[in-house]
């Protein structure tokens, strides 16, 4: 156990270091001619790939745009002229704010273009473009409180929610100490968590708090009045050394000023997807049977990463378990820690563990990231299941098949694992049950299951508690449906 | 004379097993020759079975030699092991049949798979086995669905399906209820009668009395005596075995 952990240690101090010095290497101030391969190796392979948190509007959010969620918003247009300058395809990866630049460091994305501010302490880590575009402060409230609260300060004693990481929330740090911080991740949540009074006011940046008050009935966006404490507004994110593409970007944010594309055209069409957002047609597209396409891929992908997961669980979990049974003391040991070890971490650490560091060294997508995440994890529990229902049989079984000259392996093939798999199958039942309500947390990397779908709806659609509503049902149906049919199975099996 | 035929099929010296701090048989020393039929008796906890289980090796004995056909059991690796184990069979106080299988399929397991005989052949000594038995039209049932006596006849052809060279019992008829000991006795009689070699731990001071060649009795780690029944049940020796006998036959 002791051995494992140091050894794991280790290896992650070398997967991090090499990281790290890798970054060093090619350390470089905003004024240095290129001379790295970043953005040979965009060109190379014809594509930028972008990370952005699509719940920040204008600056980028989701719209059903043919029954297919499609980011669009201020940010993706300068993307697109990005990229287009450079002579590549745009690809867009959504994920969660707070991995924005984990995925940036760790080479999933080229670039990371979010509404992200240009900070001292995130330029240690990525080198950033230029400013393009600086707003104030708001605060979205709603329209009741309108009378009482006029700026951050008339919030003494009550709750304030920012996103957590954005620049809105240290400025409540610093400034509002008065009143309690509520971080969330997702923009959509603040807003929800506003209108079903978790929190009296959200802090944003100006265009996005008018782009929430303008489509969500009965809130309000007011000025913040929060002190400049020196932000210099929003910047593209590059990996540490990538100057040729700093220098890229640099270039068409320069025309984009010049011709003051931002105000001209960029938010105007942000504000056109908006403003839809309130049209009749567009309430019929955000019923939710519009987004049964979103909760059917969810569904499906639930679905799938549970089953293959519980399979190789269970393989993985037959060998640790018949490790742990054995008496050669190694290989005793190896199942021991793996088991002891993937029980005593959250499944959320090991699969941004898998996506984001083993990514350092091969470079897993996140649907196979998050597989294997959760078969790796599946098996441990899975081993316990098998090792306790072999243990459940009677030595007697064991000593009158050795006396007829079986030798131990065959003993264990052809007399007690038939008979320990009439415990096991129950107990597989039930974890590839837990597995369908687990393996949610996948969502956290960007793979496309229910959640990850059921946020997209969310927002999509402005509303927060019905795509929730409908995807408990839909887990509820999974797993009720599941242990139906798993005591189907089971009553067949013991009138055999 | 001939070397040959002077060798035990069973032989320990110097036998001796400790489990933690409790040394369960200290020193035993006895032969078992072909075609012999010994009744080991004791009180309870005597180490009965587990010097049984030393004899095929279920238990790794502490110290001492095992010797089956001259050869020390206790210095061969695994596999030579089961191979040995083959030519021993045992029959257990709680029957053990595989309940996943059915009484042919329990019968012909490890012909098949350890002997690798074929299926017919297989089939064919099993089915003789269960006649042998009186079970011939139980092939097909699980074991659950049998009554103890019957279980433990499947057991004993289960045992013989490898053509065991020697027959180890465990308070064979301990188990049941006593309308059936008499049907399990009596296929032990006929094996004893058709020249199998037997070593059979019971309590069945009447089976011991009228079949066995030789009592053995075991008390305190050591077989204390070891005697032709008739000897050993009108003039026990120690003082043990004459408490013993005495607590046996006020019950
Ligand atoms: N696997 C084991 N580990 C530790 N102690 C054991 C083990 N097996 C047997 N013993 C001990 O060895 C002693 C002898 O047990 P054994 O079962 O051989 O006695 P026995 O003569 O067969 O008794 P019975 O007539 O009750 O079956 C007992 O004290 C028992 O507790
Ligand atoms: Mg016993």
């Amino acid at each position: 156990m002791k051995k494992f952990a140091k050894w794991l240690f280790l290896v992650v101090t070398i997967v991090v270091t090499l990281g790290v010095t890798g970054n060093m290497n090619t350390k470089a101030d905003s004024n240095t001619p290129a001379t790295d391969q970043y953005l040979s190796k965009v060109k190379a392979k014809g594509e930028l790939v972008v990370g952005t948190s699509p719940d920040f509007p204008p600056y980028e959010f989701t719209k059903n745009i043919n029954g297919k969620s499609k980011v669009v918003g201020m940010d993706m247009e300068i993307s697109k002229k990005v990229a287009h300058d450079m002579g590549v395809k745009l690809v867009i990866r959504r994920m969660d704010f707070d991995s924005l630049l984990v995925a940036l460091q760790t080479g999933k994305v080229d670039m990371v273009i979010a509404g992200m501010s240009k900070t001292p302490k995130r330029a240690k880590s990525v080198d950033f473009s230029n400013v393009y575009y600086k707003a104030g402060e708001d605060l979205v409230i709603k329209k009741s409180d309108l009378k009482t609260i006029k700026s951050y300060k008339s919030l003494a004693g009550k709750a304030i929610g920012a996103q957590t990481g954005s620049i809105q929330y240290n400025l409540v740090k610093n400034q509002a100490t008065k009143s309690t911080l509520k971080g969330m991740d997702k923009d959509t949540d603040l807003i929800l968590a506003l209108q079903t009074n978790k929190i009296d006011a959200i802090a944003l940046d100006q265009p996005t708090a008018e782009a929430y008050a303008k489509n969500t009935s009965g809130l309000v966006a007011i000025n913040a009045h929060f002190k400049d404490e020196g932000e210099q507004g929003s910047a593209i994110a590059f990996p540490k050394g990538a100057q040729s593409l700093v220098n890229s970007a640099n270039k068409s944010i320069a025309e984009i000023k010049s011709k003051n594309l931002i105000h001209k055209q960029y938010l105007p069409n942000a504000g056109k997807y908006l403003a839809t957002g309130k049209s009749k047609s567009a309430k019929a597209a955000n019923s939710m049977w519009a987004y049964k396409d979103f909760f059917i891929a969810g569904v499906g992908y639930t679905l799938m990463i549970s089953a293959v997961s519980v399979v190789i669980g269970f393989l993985l979990g037959t060998l640790l378990a018949l490790m742990r049974l054995s008496k050669n003391k190694i290989a005793n040991g190896i199942s021991v820690s793996y088991i002891e070890f993937v029980r005593g971490t959250p499944l959320m650490v090991q699969i941004l563990f898998i996506y984001f560091g083993l990514g350092l060294v091969v470079n897993i997508p996140a649907l196979l990231s998050g597989i294997i995440a959760v078969s790796l994890n599946s098996g441990a529990y899975v081993a316990e299941v098998i090792r306790s229902g072999i243990s459940s049989i009677a030595v007697g079984q064991t000593e009158a098949s050795r006396s007829l000259g079986l030798s131990r392996s065959m003993t264990m093939r052809f007399i007690i694992l038939p008979q320990a798999m009439k415990n096991i199958w129950p107990a597989l039942g039930n974890e590839f049950v837990s597995l369908i309500k687990e393996s949610s947390i996948v969502s956290i990397i960007g793979v496309k299951d229910l959640i990850y779908q059921s946020r997209i709806v969310q927002a999509d659609t402005y509303r927060g508690v019905m795509p929730l509503l409908i995807t408990m049902i839909l887990y509820f149906i999974m797993t009720f449906g599941l242990s139906r049919l798993m005591k189907f199975f089971e009553g067949r099996m013991t009138h055999e | 004379m001939n070397n040959e035929t002077v060798t035990p099929v069973l032989e320990v010296k110097h036998l001796k097993k400790v489990f933690g701090q409790n040394e369960v048989l200290k020193d035993i020393n006895e032969q078992v020759s072909n075609g012999q039929v010994i009744c080991l008796i004791g009180p309870s906890g005597a180490g009965k079975s587990t010097f049984l289980r030393c004899l095929n090796m279920l238990d790794q004995p502490t110290s001492g030699e095992v010797l089956f056909e001259g050869q020390d059991l206790t210095k061969l690796d695994d596999k030579r092991l089961d191979k040995t184990r083959e030519n021993m069979g045992m029959v257990f106080q709680s029957f053990n049949l595989f309940p996943h299988k059915t009484v042919i399929e329990n019968i012909k397991l490890a012909p098949v798979k350890v002997k690798g005989e074929d299926d017919a052949t297989a089939t064919a000594t099993a089915e003789k086995l269960l006649k042998q038995v009186g079970l011939e039209n139980k092939a097909d049932a699980f074991p659950a669905s049998l009554s103890g006596g019957q279980q433990q006849r499947v057991a004993i052809a289960r045992a013989l399906a490898m053509n065991p060279k020697v027959m180890l019992f465990d308070e064979p008829t301990s188990a049941l209820d006593p309308e059936m000991v008499g049907e399990v006795l009596k296929v032990m009689q006929d094996l004893a009668s058709e020249g199998m070699t037997m070593v059979v731990v019971t309590h069945e001071m009447g089976f011991a009395r009228n079949v066995a060649d030789k009592v053995w009795f075991m008390a305190d780690g050591y077989i204390q005596e070891s005697a032709e029944p008739k000897t050993f049940f009108e003039h026990p020796e120690t003082d043990r075995a004459k408490d013993f006998l005495a607590k046996i036959l006020e019950a």
